[in-house]
């Protein structure tokens, strides 16, 4: 057992009860894990099974087929899919450009004492259910709505703008509003580990602030950076509603292909699209942990 | 770029801070202005009404929707957040702490649909299969185990809450000393004791924090209930569906509206009570291990 654990040792929890005289045993502990292990590791796999299976009438059984991934390859999905990438991509930029500041600007300037504060202000719309936020950008986008009321009334448009809502850039929109919070919470998870006297040095030695950035910043920054990126692409691929209530009838992405195939009952269909999905997050992550090292990250709180 | 030093850009960007929050949260602001509106959104005449928070609550099936919904946020809360804490215990001990927090974080990464449809399809074939056993056996005793219904709702949520309930009490557990269990341990104390006499009282705020987290998250979850839920509606099932079928009515804005001002609420005292009791914590930690004019030496 090691100094200052008050688990039980493994010798004490050998006995496989759940329960002991001297509180739980070891096992107890891992039973989060074993849940993930069944609940997500399990089922995420067998979706790469299932995408590989014959449809039947109301379901679908065991075999080997291609048929799922022709009818996604060979059907307007496909275009969906990657015109879906390239907006959820735009939005990626967005939010690195609209709320890294944010996290660089609080670990730089902001008191180490208040510093956690002011990032927990970004948890305040973060929970607030995320269906929600995107209906209530319709009254706010929409033709009648807030932003062209407010344009119109301080004279900078005269005509209303309709290009906000039911089009891409109203997808964009969305996922900007909905995932901004990840890039600021994983922009500061990496800049929490660079400490403050780096900063000190930098302004000592006179490099403002555009060359610490390049130099210091971007390359200590660039796990959460990535961690924030991959999140924000892969919801922005994968939330199929925001499409649905934004987008306007055309616009789909994975998220929303996954929901239609459910409702039309064509399972493999659906697997296979997941499957594709969890084969672009698994090489992104791999990826970025080969050239960013994402293990860094988990500094502060280890 | 941004020249710190300067204090303009400085006072600028801590307004820049407050705006994107502001922004983030004006939706929902306008939303709730909307719903007290007796004419709804569009209309150039504003006349303030409660009106369509009566129509709402009138609405058998909406108060039928938020009793489940509110069983579903108490059970996900008694399950996600003992589930959290084992989970934090566990990191503190082990030595595999990456593949340990990959694995519980990775819930937040997989896409609502994705993962929504995948356990949608799982827990059809563990019904398919169980049920086939219990033929096999003759006996109907493994009947409707993994039916769509609470239960596989409650999976999705927890797979969706747990890696919150996970990251908030791992923070406040990394701000307790083991050394403090060592010595209840040495005193006599049982693991049991020395965990909820000496542990529990200094974890307690994130407990708490992830007890409100589990909650409001379970609330407004959409996906992955609707995909699991099996027969029951669940508040922002039928607010989706009647945001879809009559479009935006002025109920649905009411609906939207108490929701949100609920979490918002809910959230801010949470932050504000933890908040304040951290400086409380550390404003005593300071006074007990220096001097009085220690103290002030520094804070000057």
């Amino acid at each position: 057992m090691r100094e200052g654990d008050n688990l039980p040792s493994r010798a004490e929890g050998r006995r496989w009860r759940l329960f002991g005289e001297d509180g739980p045993s070891r096992y107890v502990f891992y039973l989060p894990a074993a849940f993930m292990v069944v609940f997500l590791a399990i089922p995420i796999a067998l979706t790469l099974v299932w995408s590989f299976f014959e449809r039947t009438d109301f379901w679908m059984k065991p075999g080997f087929t291609l048929f799922a991934y022709e009818l996604f390859f060979t059907s307007a999905r496909a275009e969906n899919f990657a015109f879906a990438m390239y907006h959820s991509a735009i939005a990626v930029v967005i939010s690195f450009i609209i709320g890294f500041p944010v996290a660089v600007f609080v670990r730089r300037r902001v008191p180490e004492v208040v510093q956690h504060r002011v990032i927990l202000l970004f948890i305040l719309p973060f929970m607030i259910s995320e269906i929600i936020r995107i209906f209530a950008l319709r009254p706010v986008l929409g033709r009648y709505g807030l932003v062209n009321s407010f344009l119109m009334d301080i004279g900078i448009i005269s005509e209303p703008i309709s290009a906000m809502l039911f089009t891409p850039v109203g997808v964009i929109i969305g996922e900007v509003m909905s995932f901004l919070p990840f890039m600021v919470f994983s922009g500061f998870l990496a800049m929490e580990a660079v400490q403050r006297y780096i900063f000190e040095v930098c302004d000592d030695l006179g490099a403002g602030t555009a060359r610490t950035f390049r130099h210091i910043i971007l390359p200590l920054a660039a796990p959460g950076i990535f961690a924030g990126s991959v999140f924000i692409f892969v919801n922005g691929l994968g939330v199929g509603f925001i499409p649905n209530i934004l987008g306007g009838p055309g616009a789909v992405n994975a998220g929303s292909i996954v929901f239609e195939a459910i409702a039309t009952i064509d399972f493999p269909l659906a697997m296979a699209v997941s499957a594709i999905m969890i084969v672009t997050l698994v090489a992104l992550l791999y990826i970025g942990h080969r050239i960013f090292d994402l293990t860094r990250l988990l500094q502060p709180i280890s | 770029m941004y020249d710190y030093r300067n204090s303009l850009n400085y006072w600028s960007m801590w307004i820049y801070v407050i705006a994107t929050v502001f922004a983030l949260l004006l939706p929902v602001f306008y939303i709730i202005y909307i719903s007290f509106n007796e004419h709804g959104f569009g209309s150039p005449l504003y006349e303030f009404t409660w009106d369509w928070y009566r129509v709402m609550f009138d609405n058998t099936q909406i108060n039928d929707s938020l009793k489940w919904t509110a069983a579903l946020g108490v059970t996900a809360v008694v399950t996600a957040v003992p589930m959290g804490l084992l989970a934090a215990k566990l990191y503190k001990r082990t030595r595999r702490k990456v593949a340990l927090v990959m694995l519980m974080l990775s819930p937040l990464f997989v896409p609502s649909d994705i993962l929504g449809s995948a356990l949608l399809v799982y827990f059809k074939n563990l019904n398919r299969a169980s049920e086939s056993l219990g033929e096999a056996l003759g006996v109907d005793w493994f009947n409707g185990w993994f039916e769509l219904g609470f239960t596989t709702a409650l999976i999705g949520q927890i797979l969706w809450t747990v890696p919150y309930a996970f990251i908030v009490i791992l923070i406040t557990m990394s701000r307790y000393r083991d050394v403090q269990t060592e010595a209840a341990r040495t005193c006599g104390a049982t693991a049991w004791k020395a965990f909820w006499l000496v542990e529990f009282p200094q974890i307690r705020v994130g407990v708490f924090a992830a007890c409100a987290f589990v909650f409001i998250l379970a609330f407004n979850e959409y996906t992955r209930t609707a995909l699991l839920k099996g027969g029951f509606d669940t508040f922002t099932t039928v607010l989706v569906s009647h945001m879809l079928n009559t479009g935006m009515s002025e109920d649905s804005y009411a609906m939207a509206s108490l929701v949100s001002a609920l979490s918002m609420v809910i959230i801010g005292a949470v932050l504000v009570y933890s908040l304040t009791r951290v400086e409380r914590l550390e404003r005593e930690a300071r006074a007990t291990v220096a001097p009085a004019g220690a103290i002030v030496g520094s804070s000057g």
